[in-house]
């Protein structure tokens, strides 16, 4: 591990509440608390920051969906390993701020503001790379072959891009004995440097706070990683619904067949489609990289959940659907974390337990099942029928 | 209450705006060989569908031998005594010629897990019964010789013919034929013709017949219904099918041309 | 012909041939070779390679059982996990905590075994092997009313949501053992636990459920696997397991033919529960700690490469590909253990020759697979040397990272031979005469290829098979119809 680094894995920010915190360990583990409020003596305040928590990480989970989406409307399956791509992302963005940081000499603490938006673009670049490739060489000779194939062939490659961040990472020097670059891989956590600075906007108003307390803030992160997601979302929207590769992709969703005999290039437009979704989870990987810099190795649980939470966001709006997508993003995460709040505040007092928060997975999972018992098109989708 | 076997009124489906399938009404007897034609798209597999329970209907009804059928799920409706082939033939490719039948077989079983799992008494039974019954099924069918092959390895025709022998193994009371000429030369339309014949009057059953070729539809069956763009146009006799100008117009898009 | 229920009558076998067939039979080859294994193969492997034999055996039960969801229905679950962990900890806390009740010491084995011998730490019959029997059985149920509630709702959706829900199953099992109890160990605190305690179990939570006796000996984990091949065996060639099989090939034709497809999905979800359920409760008594970790998506994974390299659909392949994933996980390491037994290898290698000599002579595929399966020990050394050399070469210990070699072998295998490498064919089918199509038919042999051939289009266009007319087939006089 490069010695600027320390191991710890503390979350950092004032919304440093464990409870709602993607390290997945128990909050006593060497972590700092920074506030020392109860959850329970101000709710609106603890409303509102679960709010602003929730729109953040609904921002990530729809950028994720969004891809899981585009993916299952055009090649009609599901890509099991577009989640690892996202954990992809934000390792690449690590390695490529370390790398960097380490052959600019840069200061670790105070980076520039200029080196967020490259790292980010690297990490899109790699990403895009590696999920075309995968496409080459995976999916696309099994176009033709039943759904079950593809399935199991996506859980492989997802297989083999979560343990082959399990090698362990290296050092690139130069022959005067120089560290050029360091790849940071291996099965240790790892953390990210800070990238955008740690700063508090403002104060959510009309809020009681006791002296001492750190009062509760909207973070420069949190509005970043909305606002950005937002962009790109609306950069995907102008593409799929205003442009002609857009309606090239909706025809091939359509009815491959007949786009072909229109003369649109589908295997350029579905491979097109691979990398946009890849792109987009490479954003969310750098995102999250940003509000959680405690980096798990990449065949931790917490990557695998986070996928299947935003999968699960997907197929709650409607898989197919590319508001579906957005919509279910928002969604669950609002569901996880209003539940990780209710069931902290009013039934782990009555049952005795600490667990309101360690089930926040089984929120997700409930709606997942209640859905597709009741409405398994989603929300927004339609439902299809099979030619008989 | 009447006494066709099968007894199809008024039935349809849309597809959002799409009527598929509108007001379809017709009966056929027991030992009834009933037609049903029209151009294509014209909604006549939706109609098999319907009355199968793969679509549920949204109007009117479908009654098997007087018990209303048309709130039942698929399976229930084969149980009862409806069996079908399909347009694009579905085998079980995988399995032998001889386990097709056998799984038709199924439905007039009784299955526990324990009688699987520790081979009882009425388990055996019924798994010797079932082969006896499937290689004699077989055997009428001609394809006994083939009985162990995979089924997706015959040939075009015999497939077809599998695919009939296996509708009947079920022990249908009614019998629903979509194309099953479909692809087959002129000769074999001929042995075709004969075979349908064969089975309404050795088992019995009511049959209802898609078919594209006018031939043999004219040859076999007593009484045509017509659709087009999901409606009937037309129902009666074979002459007075062929004769009736709004048939003509559908097929061949003006009145007066010979069929 | 008259109906299928007026032949059975007649065709019902004495009571006992049924069940000496049934029962008795088996009963006695189970224990034959139980007792084979842990008596006779098992001292000659040594005490390293005998624990191997219980993982592996573990192992094929674990790929029989999903064989019967993924293979014989076609349903793609990956939450095997799930219930192997609930079997796993059904039994553990069973045999644990009444070890702990009632001779106030886990860990002081035999318990009373009527049957040791020298160097058996737990002997076998004695109290706590009924113990850890009773516990698997439970623990099987238990898992089959889990693998009925999860798999009820689910099995009426499209394959890839089934496979989410069967993931989110196995990920939630996960999280709910993580917050169970910290285990207890000792039977006065035991005994002091009051009833509304218990709705959360102590099962250990996040640091796992350690101390359980080493109760599962090769003798009872292979009579169990006999067991489980010898079900799954009987339900594929039954009428139970036609329906499956159907439900595999064309659901909308099985529909169509009377068979009611969500009960038997949930079925066959139900008995692969159930019987990956005492799996895990044997793996339980085998000496390991058990952790949450267990239900997770990994292990999950492992069952469901076991399945498709082995071969959707055949037991045999299944079973073979979990015997031999295992032992490469152990070539992997290197290739010392191995060579302590070179005359086991030495003595596979002659035999399978031999066979394969005397098979040729038959003329079958059989004697090519059986020279394959005798060479496999050779190449198991062959990875170990190579696995030596490269960790000597880059200090990289390929053993940890098995998971990146099944990940790639499950991608070539979808590639290369989607059916698996026996599909839905048993080992023992290739020494008789080959189902399948014949050379020229003109169709393909993978039954996971393109899609149902298209309608063959009208007669005028199309040059059709044979020039000679068939002749009509005349149903021979017969019964009058029903």
């Amino acid at each position: 591990m490069p010695e600027q680094f320390d191991d710890s894995i503390a979350p950092r920010g004032p919304d440093a509440r464990e409870v709602f915190c993607y390290t997945g360990r128990p909050p006593d583990l060497g972590a700092t608390v920074r506030s020392s409020r109860h959850p329970s003596d101000h709710p609106v305040a603890d409303f509102l920051l679960i709010l602003i928590t929730a729109i953040a990480v609904g921002s990530l989970y729809a950028l994720i969906a969004l891809g899981y989406t585009m993916v299952y409307g055009i090649l009609k399956f599901i890509n099991f390993a577009h989640s690892d791509i996202f954990v992809l992302g934000a390792w690449t963005s690590l390695t490529a701020s370390v790398c960097v940081i380490t052959w600019m000499k840069l200061d670790t603490q105070n980076p520039p503001l200029w080196l967020a938006p490259v790292v980010l673009l690297s990490a899109m670049v790699v990403c895009g790379g590696v999920a075309y490739i995968v496409e080459r060489l995976a999916y696309k000779p099994l176009r033709k072959s039943p759904r079950l194939n593809v399935l199991i062939t996506a859980i492989g490659v997802s297989l083999l891009l979560q343990n082959v961040g399990q090698l362990p990472g290296f050092t690139v020097a130069s022959k005067d004995g120089r560290t050029l670059a360091t790849v940071p891989f291996g099965p240790s956590p790892a953390r990210m440097p800070s990238l955008l600075p740690d700063v508090a906007l403002t104060t959510i108003p009309f809020v009681h706070t006791e002296p001492g307390d750190v009062p509760p803030t909207v973070n420069l992160i949190d509005v970043f990683i909305f606002v950005s997601a937002m962009v790109l979302m609306f950069a995907l929207q102008y593409l799929v619904y205003h442009t002609k590769l857009g309606a090239a992709m909706r025809a091939v969703s359509f009815n491959t067949e007949t786009a072909a005999l229109m003369g649109v290039p589908v295997d350029r437009v579905m491979s097109f489609t691979f990398v946009t979704g890849a792109v987009l989870a490479a954003a969310a990987g750098f995102l999250y990289s940003l509000k959680y810099p405690g980096l798990n190795q990449p065949a931790h649980e917490i990557w695998v959940l986070l996928g299947l939470k935003a999968f699960v966001a997907a197929v709650v709006g409607g898989i197919g659907n590319v508001r579906g997508a957005v919509l279910g993003g928002f969604l669950i995460a609002l569901i996880e974390f209003m539940g990780m709040f209710l069931f902290s505040k009013y039934l782990d007092p009555l049952l005795g337990t600490n667990m309101g928060t360690n089930l926040r997975d089984v929120y997700v999972f409930s709606v997942l099942i209640i859905v597709l018992l009741v409405k398994p098109s989603g929300l927004l989708g339609s439902p299809v029928r099979e030619k008989v | 209450m009447s006494d066709y076997l099968l007894d199809v009124r008024d039935i349809g489906i849309s597809f959002g705006g799409l009527k598929a399938c509108q007001g379809l009404t017709l009966q056929v007897p027991a030992r009834g060989l009933h037609g049903l034609i029209g151009p294509n798209g014209a909604g006549k597999t939706t109609a098999f569908n319907l009355i199968t329970g793969v679509y549920q209907t949204q109007t009117g009804s479908v009654a098997l031998d007087g018990l209303p059928v048309h709130q039942l799920a698929p399976h229930q409706i084969a149980k009862a005594g409806l069996s079908r082939t399909f347009q694009n033939i579905r085998l079980f490719g995988d399995l032998s010629v001889l386990d097709n039948v056998r799984l038709a077989c199924h439905v007039r079983g009784s299955h526990t897990l324990i009688g699987t799992l520790f081979r009882t008494r009425s388990f055996v039974a019924q798994e010797r019964a079932i082969r006896e019954r499937a290689l004699h099924m077989l055997d009428v069918f001609d394809l006994a010789g083939a009985a162990d092959e995979q089924a997706r390895s015959l040939p075009y025709g015999h497939q077809r013919r599998l695919e009939i022998c296996r509708a009947l193994a079920t022990e249908p009371k009614a019998l629903l034929l979509d194309e099953p000429a479909a692809g087959m030369n002129p000769s074999e339309k001929v042995a075709l013709a004969s075979t349908i014949r064969q089975i309404r009057d050795r088992f019995g059953l009511a049959i209802l017949l898609i078919e594209h070729d006018m031939g043999l539809v004219m040859e076999i069956c007593e009484h045509i219904t017509v659709l087009d763009h999901g409606t009937p146009i037309a129902t009666g006799t074979p002459r007075d099918v062929q004769r009736n100008p709004k048939v003509q117009e559908a097929y061949l898009g003006e009145p007066g041309a010979v069929l | 012909m008259s109906a299928l229920t007026d032949l059975i009558p007649a065709r019902r076998p004495p009571l006992l041939t049924s069940l000496t067939h049934g029962v008795a039979l088996p009963v006695v080859y189970a224990i034959a070779i139980a007792t084979l294994a842990q008596f006779a193969i098992g001292p000659a492997l040594g005490e390293y390679w005998a624990s191997v034999g219980v993982q592996v055996g573990i192992a094929v039960m674990l790929a029989v059982s999903l064989n019967i969801v993924n293979g014989f229905t076609g349903q793609f679950s990956i939450g095997h996990a799930g219930f192997f962990a609930i079997g796993a900890y059904v039994g553990a806390g069973i045999s644990y905590y009444s070890a702990l009740l009632i001779w106030g010491d886990p860990a002081t084995l035999p318990h009373g075994a009527p049957l040791m011998w020298e160097g058996s730490p737990s002997g076998l019959f004695g109290a706590g092997d009924w113990i850890m029997v009773a516990g698997a059985l439970l623990g099987g149920c238990v898992s089959a009313v889990f693998g009925y509630i999860v798999g009820l709702p689910s099995l009426r959706l499209r394959g890839d949501y089934l496979a989410i829900v069967t993931l989110g199953f196995g990920e939630i099992v996960r999280v709910l053992l993580q917050q169970t109890r910290p285990q207890v160990f000792e039977a006065q605190e035991l005994r002091e636990l009051a009833g509304a305690d218990l709705f959360i179990p102590p099962l250990g939570g996040a640091t796992g459920f350690s101390g359980i006796p080493k109760y599962a000996t090769l003798w009872w984990v292979w009579f169990f696997v006999f067991f489980v091949v010898l079900f799954a065996y009987r339900v594929k060639l039954s009428s139970t397991g036609r329906a499956l099989l159907s439900i595999r090939e064309d659901e909308i034709a099985s529909r169509a033919m009377g068979v009611n497809i969500t009960k038997y999905k949930v079925r066959a979800f139900v008995l692969a529960a159930g019987l990956a359920g005492i799996a895990g409760a044997l793996y339980a008594h085998s000496g390991n700690v058990l952790q949450p970790r267990d239900a997770g998506f990994q292990r999950s994974f492992e069952c469901i490469i076991y399945v498709v390299l082995g071969g959707l659909g055949s037991i045999s392949g299944a079973a073979l590909a979990a015997v031999a994933l295992s032992i490469m996980t152990e070539a992997l390491r290197g290739p010392e253990p191995i060579l302590e037994n070179w005359p086991i290898l030495v003595g596979l290698a002659i035999a399978g020759t031999i066979a394969a000599g005397v098979l040729r002579a038959i003329k079958n595929r059989g004697w090519r697979i059986t020279f394959v399966l005798a060479m496999t020990p050779l190449s198991f050394l062959a990875l170990g040397l190579a696995s030596k050399l490269f960790n000597e070469v880059t200090g990289v210990n390929l053993a940890a990272y098995r998971m990146v070699v099944y990940a790639l072998l499950l991608i070539v295998v979808m590639l290369a031979r989607p059916n698996g490498l026996f599909g839905l064919t048993e080992i023992w089918e290739y020494f008789g005469p080959i189902r399948g199509p014949k050379p020229g038919s003109g169709n393909d042999d993978s039954r996971l290829a393109a899609e149902p051939p298209a309608p063959a289009p009208p007669a005028e266009t199309q040059p059709s098979t044979p020039p000679t007319p068939p002749a009509p087939p005349t149903l021979p006089p017969g019964d009058a119809a029903p």
